[in-house]
C-alpha cells in the first residue's frame, strides 16, 4: 500500500459542487436553528474517553478512535456530539438562565463499516436543549427539525416517534436476567416476531405479559396506537409515556403537522443516554435515516449538573444526497470571473465586487 | 420494490406471492431479465444472489425481500425481520467426522473451521472461548475435513443426509434457519401503509 497516495478507509475529500453542497446545506440549516434561537458552539475535536463512554455506553465503546496521549491520559477524536455539548452546558454553561439552546455542526469519527453514504468520518449537525419542560421542549426540536428538512426542500419524510420510557416501563416489571432483556430488544428492534413468540413459549411468563410484548412489534401507526398500548399496560413509567406522547401528537394535530409524526412504541434502539422520546427522521427513497434524537435527561448529571436535556442530529452525508442539486451546491456568485493580468486592476475589481482571475 | 432470491427459495416465494395477489406475467425462473413488474402494476420485483437480498434491502434499492435467516445472520445487515414465512426450514449446525474423540479435539490449540459463514462462525466459537481458524469455502464444504483442510465445518444442515454419507455427524446446533420476510427500516416508515397491509396478507397465508 502506498499510504502516501491512498486515502484510509473511511475518510473522504469533498471538493467543487461536493463541497459548496456542504457549505449550503450548512448555512440553511444554520439560519434555521439561529431562528429559533440556538447559539452555536464549537467544541473540541478530542476530549476524555470517558466522557463519550458515560454517554454512549460501552456498547459503542470499541468504535471510538482512542489514543493516548504524553502524560498518559486516554484520549478519544468525539464520536458524536451530545456527550461533549452535556459536559459543557454542565459545567461552562452552567450559570446560565435556563433554558439553554445550543447548536454545532462538524465531523464526527466512528470505527464502522461504511454505509448508506455515511463514511468512518461524518458531518453532523444538530441542537442541544437544556432545563426546558419535556411537554414543550420536545415539541420545540421537533419543529425545528421539520423546519430545517423544510427549508432543504425535503419534503417527502416521516418522523418515527417512540419512548424508551414506555418499553422501560414493561422491561421494569418483568424480573429477567440482564443478557435476556438484551436478547428481547434486539428481537423488537428487527421486528422478529417469528422468534419472539419462540422466545415468549421459552419463558413462563403469565399470558397478559407475554400478550404485551408480542403485540410491541405491531404498535406502530397514528393516535390509535396509543390507545391500543393504553389498553396494554398497568406500570406508570408506561403509561406516563403514552401520555407524554399523546400530548405531544395533539399539539401536532393542532399545527396540521400529525400526519409527519408515526408513533412507534417498538422503537428499542438508541445510545444508552436516552431516557424519554427519541425519534428517527426518513426520506422516501433513501434507505437510511436522516436524523434522529430524543431525550436524555440523565447525561448532563454525569458531568455535575442535574437538567433535563433533549436534542437531535442530521446526517448531512445523507442528507446531501436528497437535497436539490440546482439549489444546494451550484455556485454562489452571481456573475462569471473577469480575467486581469495586473495586481492594481485586481484590487479594483474586487473592491467592485467583481469575482476576479489572475492570470 | 421486492428483492427475491433466485434458486431453492424462488419458487416458494413466488407461489407465496402469488396467493397474496401479487403475480408475475412472465416465468421468472426461466426469464433472463432481472427486473419484473407485477400484472398490476403494484409492484416490482428484482432477482438477486440469495446472499445479496440482505443487500439490496439494507440499502434501500428494495423495500423489502426474502432471504434465509442463515444468510440475514451472516450479512450482519441492519433490517426489519416481521415475518418467518416457513419454508426452506433448516438448521446451521456444527459437524465433525464420526471418528473425532474429544481428546483429538482438546489437543488442538485452535480449531480449524470449513464454513461459508464465517461471522456466525467466528461469534460463534468465540461466545465459547474457543480460538478457530476461519477455512472460508463456497460450497461442498463437507469436503474439507475429509480431505484434512479443516477439523470441523459449520454449514446450513436440511436432511442431514450429505453429512451422513459424507462420514460426518452433528455435534451442536447453532441456530435455526427459515426464509423470512426483511424489510429497510426507512421504507417501513415512509411507505408504511402498503407495507403493513402486505405483510398482514402474508401473515395470514404463512
Amino acid at each position: 500500500m502506498n499510504s502516501l497516495t491512498q486515502i484510509p478507509p473511511g475518510t473522504q475529500i469533498l471538493i467543487g459542487a461536493a463541497a459548496r453542497r456542504r457549505r449550503a446545506v450548512e448555512r440553511t440549516i444554520f439560519s434555521v436553528f439561529e431562528g429559533w434561537s440556538y447559539e452555536e458552539i464549537i467544541p473540541p475535536m478530542l476530549d476524555y474517553f470517558d466522557v463519550f463512554v458515560k454517554g454512549m455506553g460501552s456498547e459503542l465503546e470499541d468504535r471510538i478512535y482512542r489514543f493516548i496521549d504524553r502524560e498518559g491520559n486516554v484520549l478519544a477524536l468525539r464520536p458524536e456530539f451530545t456527550s461533549l455539548l452535556a459536559k459543557m452546558a454542565a459545567t461552562r454553561l452552567s450559570g446560565e438562565p435556563t433554558p439553554v439552546r445550543l447548536s454545532y455542526s462538524g465531523e464526527v469519527l466512528r470505527f464502522e463499516t461504511p454505509k448508506g453514504g455515511q463514511q468512518r468520518e461524518f458531518a453532523q449537525m444538530g441542537v442541544e436543549h437544556y432545563g426546558g419542560a419535556p411537554a414543550t421542549a420536545d415539541v420545540e426540536v421537533l419543529l425545528v427539525c421539520m423546519e430545517a428538512l423544510e427549508k432543504l426542500g425535503v419534503t417527502d419524510y416521516q418522523i418515527n416517534l417512540g419512548s424508551v420510557d414506555f418499553f422501560g416501563g414493561i422491561v421494569d416489571s418483568i424480573d429477567l436476567p440482564e443478557e435476556q432483556i438484551d436478547q428481547l430488544k434486539d428481537l423488537l428492534s428487527i421486528k422478529d416476531q417469528a422468534s419472539l413468540e419462540r422466545m415468549m413459549a421459552g419463558l413462563s411468563f403469565e399470558k397478559s405479559r407475554t400478550d404485551i410484548l408480542l403485540a410491541i412489534p405491531h404498535l406502530t401507526g397514528g393516535r390509535e396506537v396509543l390507545a391500543r398500548a393504553r389498553q396494554l399496560v398497568t406500570n406508570e413509567r408506561s403509561i406516563g409515556a403514552i401520555e407524554h406522547l399523546e400530548n405531544i401528537y395533539g399539539i401536532f394535530e393542532g399545527l396540521g403537522l400529525a400526519e409527519r409524526l408515526t408513533i412507534d412504541l417498538g422503537e428499542v434502539r438508541g445510545f444508552n443516554y436516552y431516557s424519554g422520546i427519541l425519534f428517527r427522521v426518513y426520506v422516501r427513497d433513501l434507505g437510511f435515516e436522516v436524523a434522529s434524537g430524543g431525550r436524555y435527561d440523565g447525561l448532563p448529571a454525569q458531568f455535575g449538573r442535574d437538567t433535563p436535556a433533549v436534542g437531535f442530529s442530521f446526517s448531512l452525508d445523507r442528507l446531501e444526497q436528497i437535497v436539490d442539486s440546482k439549489t444546494f451546491g451550484a455556485d454562489r456568485h452571481p456573475a462569471a470571473g473577469v480575467d486581469e493580468n495586473s495586481f492594481e486592476g485586481a484590487i479594483r475589481l474586487r473592491r467592485e465586487g467583481k469575482r476576479v482571475r489572475l492570470c | 420494490m421486492i428483492a427475491i432470491a433466485k434458486g431453492r427459495f424462488l419458487e416458494p416465494s413466488l407461489n407465496l406471492l402469488r396467493s397474496a395477489g401479487i403475480d408475475f406475467q412472465e416465468n421468472l425462473a426461466e426469464s433472463r431479465r432481472l427486473i419484473f413488474d407485477s400484472t398490476d402494476g403494484r409492484c416490482r420485483a428484482i432477482l438477486v444472489k440469495p446472499m445479496d437480498a440482505p443487500t439490496y434491502v439494507e440499502y434501500g434499492a428494495a423495500d423489502m425481500g426474502i432471504a434465509g435467516r442463515d444468510v440475514i445472520l451472516e450479512s450482519q445487515a441492519d433490517l426489519l425481520q416481521p415475518l418467518d414465512l416457513g419454508f426452506g426450514k433448516c438448521k446451521i449446525a456444527v459437524a465433525v467426522p464420526n471418528r473425532t474423540r474429544s481428546d483429538d479435539e482438546l489437543a488442538r490449540t485452535v480449531v480449524r473451521v470449513a464454513t461459508k459463514y464465517p461471522h456466525i462462525t467466528l461469534e460463534h466459537f468465540n461466545a465459547q472461548g474457543i480460538a478457530v481458524e476461519i477455512i472460508p469455502l463456497s460450497g461442498s464444504i463437507e469436503l474439507a475435513p475429509l480431505v484434512g483442510l479443516a477439523d470441523r465445518i459449520v454449514d446450513l444442515v436440511e436432511s442431514g443426509r450429505t453429512l451422513v454419507e459424507n462420514g460426518l455427524e452433528i455435534v451442536e446446533v447453532i441456530t435455526e434457519s427459515s426464509a423470512r420476510l426483511i424489510v429497510n427500516r426507512a421504507s417501513y416508515q415512509t411507505k408504511r401503509k402498503e407495507i403493513v397491509q402486505l405483510v398482514e396478507t402474508l401473515e395470514g397465508l404463512v
